[in-house]
């Protein structure tokens, strides 16, 4: 766990020339990466190159956030996620979050905001990362496969009634015939959950659910039929 | 109208002015259940979207509604709660009773002659005469142009023949080429799409606002829920309700029809639970006859599935179609009502499950079967086919003896154009049962349809309980009762569906 390290805040701000987010009194336990990892060289691959900072500020303009909205894997944002939240370390999103709770949400040391979280929201997007980072459902086998927030919720921070269309799915899975081909059942060629009486563009999430048990939606009726679906509960 | 209701109705309309004049802006609404006492809910102060007409439910009815709202150049939306489109609608078996002009599938086969009175009378007689005979007219009256519809605007195909079902007096029940309710859903759909409509999923309505009871005050608009949002949606025009039975609510059926519990399977999709007639009840809705639910007598008798193959059954009887026990006995007269087989066949015990259907090769065709579905049904052991009908009891596992000598009955029965045991009304497109290769198929009932339903009127207004229309509030399809009294005959859901849909549809941009 971090420890508040206000110094270190301000010295990143002052380096960096961003504003301090907040009132100081409120301000994250620190933008330092060096209040956790003393000697960064340590902690950066071998061959990368020589950091100046200790902050956020320093990475980002290498690495994209992984808020382009674009459906990319091996995002930066993805590596250092899964290495900052649980089960990894018992992280704290304010170690390099700038979070004025309602207002806005960005990067400690930068100016932008990517949305107003209230706390509610907060605490979800907290929930809904443990279990991309560690669980059983379909959100964790993006991130097994380097699928961040932004892979399928695309530029800003998802909400509480966020789904994820088909469209975005299917830039990374489709085309739907692709799949229809990879569930074929040989001996029963109607039995295809990706090619259905229910029609093509029946909606992905009817059965892949990102953050909870996927379910085989054709078992609803289809009682006796055998099918699994990846993402499903234990 | 007599004092007493005139007493109650004012009773009703101070209590509701009471609770206006101290929240200065409560709906009219009884507890919302395991939330809230009578009369808290207050009427939203804001709407989150604004409609003209709001239907509620995607299948046959809620999608002819939609399209004729929106082809009248009303802003509309469709609102579905289930993940996917379509409802019941969607896996319905695709039969289509229509007294026909246009197609004369019966004309070509020579099958006698048909008229929408005719219709009108089976669907009284179908239903031992509780139907509101104004209601089951339009029925009569629109199936042909209901059917013309789904074909012409969208699509729709049709096998090239129509079946005489049970209860019904002519061949008059045409098949979708599919197999399946989804021929019409989709051609629907198209027609709408082309009105702007598109179904939006997710969305389940969690109330009806309406401020109080009197008979002008109009229905004002939907509380739903889409994801975890709650959202309140105004209708300028109307809401129109159609979103079907409620077979899959074991609690509500059985509360009705105390017989129907959980041990029975039910056809119907999962979302089929009732609660918008109690939302409906809620803002003064009558309902009638709601202990009348119908049993599928053909489903899948281990999961109540109404599969492509389990409507074989009901296409078969015009055509000579053997249903026996599986003692290999007759037990019916095949051309009955569905209620009629169904509890035929659950007066003979629960031992007795399942009872099967005996056709031949030459049926198929004519019953508006499909060499392909029988292939299909054939290879996931639906069907069992065998070259003799000895053979075929032996693979049935029903005495030999006593189903050989059943068939041999009943084909004298058919050269004789006499059924003594059963007094099946012969006629001469039956084929009999003499040459094989010979199929089976295993049946029990299961929960299908809901009879009964909301109050409307020819109009499909919705009904209060004091009889007067509810302003801006119709129906359209199961949710509604009446219309087949205490039983349905087979094939006459869907023209009931798109006749009322359209006629809500269209009353709604009047209203």
């Amino acid at each position: 766990m971090l420890k508040p390290h206000f110094l270190a805040i301000a010295a990143a701000c002052l380096l960096l020339g961003a504003p301090l987010a907040g009132p100081a009194r409120a301000a994250p336990p620190g933008d330092a990466c060096t209040a956790c990892h003393p000697d960064l060289s340590k902690t950066l691959p071998q061959k990368h190159k020589a950091v100046r900072g200790n902050g956020m500020a320093s990475c980002t303009p290498c690495h994209a956030t992984g808020q382009s909205g674009e459906a990319e894997t091996n995002g930066f944002s993805t590596r250092l996620h899964l290495t900052h939240v649980p089960p990894a370390v018992k992280g704290d999103c304010a170690a390099c979050h700038r979070i004025v709770p309602g207002k806005s949400f960005g990067l400690i040391g930068q100016p932008f905001s990517w949305g107003a979280p209230k706390p509610a929201d907060l605490k979800l997007l907290k929930e809904e990362f443990a279990s991309w980072a560690n669980s059983d459902f379909t959100d964790h086998l993006h991130a097994k496969a380097s699928v961040d927030c932004a892979g399928c919720h695309g530029k800003g921070l998802p909400t509480s009634d966020s789904t994820v269309e088909n469209d975005r799915c299917l830039a990374c899975h489709g085309p739907i015939e692709k799949l229809a081909g990879k569930t074929r059942n040989v001996e029963f060629p109607k039995r295809n959950p990706h090619s259905s009486h229910l029609g093509d563009d029946i909606a992905c999430t009817t059965c892949h659910h990102a953050h909870a048990a996927s379910v085989v939606y054709c078992a609803d009726c289809h009682r006796l039929w055998k099918m699994s679906i990846p993402g499903a509960a234990k | 109208m007599s004092n007493k209701d005139l007493s109650r109705r004012s009773v009703l309309k101070s209590v509701a002015l009471g609770a206006v004049a101290l929240s200065g802006g409560t709906a009219l609404n009884m507890a919302v259940p395991g939330t809230a006492q009578a009369l808290v809910r207050k009427l939203p102060t804001q709407w989150d979207e604004t409609w003209d007409v709001i239907v509620i439910g995607s299948g046959f009815a809620g999608l002819a509604a939609a399209a004729e709202a929106a082809g009248g150049g009303a802003k509309t939306t469709l609102l579905e709660k289930m993940p996917t489109y379509g409802g019941n609608s969607i896996i319905n078996g695709g039969v289509f009773a229509a007294w026909d002009d246009k197609w004369h599938y019966r004309e070509k086969l020579n099958l006698g002659a048909d008229s929408p009175a005719q219709h009108w009378q089976d669907i009284l007689k179908g239903g031992d005469y509780y139907s509101i005979p104004e209601l089951a007219k339009e029925v009569a009256d629109g199936a042909a142009d209901a059917l013309n519809w789904v074909v012409e605007d969208g699509g729709a195909e049709l096998r090239p023949t129509v079946t005489r079902a049970g209860g019904h007096t002519a061949y008059r029940t045409h098949a979708a080429k599919s197999g399946v309710g989804r021929e019409y859903t989709e051609a629907l759909r198209k027609i709408a799409a082309k009105a702007g409509i598109k179904p939006t999923l997710n969305s389940e309505v969690t109330w009806i606002w309406r401020a109080d009871a009197d008979p002008k005050s109009a229905v004002l608009g939907v509380e739903i829920k889409r994801g975890k949002k709650v959202l309140n949606l105004r209708a300028n025009k109307a809401v129109i309700l159609a979103s079907g039975g409620f077979s899959q609510n074991v609690e509500m059926r059985s509360a009705h029809n105390p017989r129907l519990t959980a041990e029975y399977n039910c056809t119907n999709h999962k979302g089929a639970t009732g609660e918008i007639h109690k939302f409906a009840q809620a803002v003064g809705a009558d309902t009638l006859q709601m202990n009348f639910i119908q049993l599928y007598p053909y489903a899948e008798p281990e999961t109540g599935l109404l599969d492509a193959q389990a409507v074989y059954p009901f296409n078969g009887p015009g055509y000579g179609i053997l249903y026996v026990t599986k003692q290999g006995k007759r037990f019916v007269n095949e051309l009955e009502r569905r209620d009629v087989v169904a509890y035929a066949q659950i007066n003979l015990g629960k031992d007795a499950k399942p009872t099967w259907s005996i056709f031949n090769e030459a049926m198929i065709l004519p019953m508006g079967g499909d060499p392909e579905e029988v292939a299909e049904g054939l290879k996931r052991g639906r069907f069992i086919k065998a070259e003799s009908i000895t053979e075929l009891a032996g693979k049935c596992n029903i005495p030999t003896d006593a189903l050989v000598d059943t068939v041999n009955k009943y084909i004298q029965y058919h050269k004789d154009g006499k059924d003594p045991e059963f007094n099946k009304p012969i006629t001469p497109a039956m084929i009999t049962l003499e040459k094989g290769p010979f199929y089976a198929i295993p049946q029990w009932p299961a929960v299908h349809f809901c009879m009964g339903g909301l109050r409307i009127n020819a109009s499909g207004q919705v009904i209060d309980v004091f009889g007067s229309p509810i302003p801006k509030l119709f129906a359209a399809g199961e949710v509604t009762g009446g219309i087949h009294g205490s039983n349905r005959l087979g094939s006459n859901a869907i023209p009931t569906c798109i006749v009322f849909g359209r006629i809500a549809g269209r009353n709604a941009l009047k209203a």
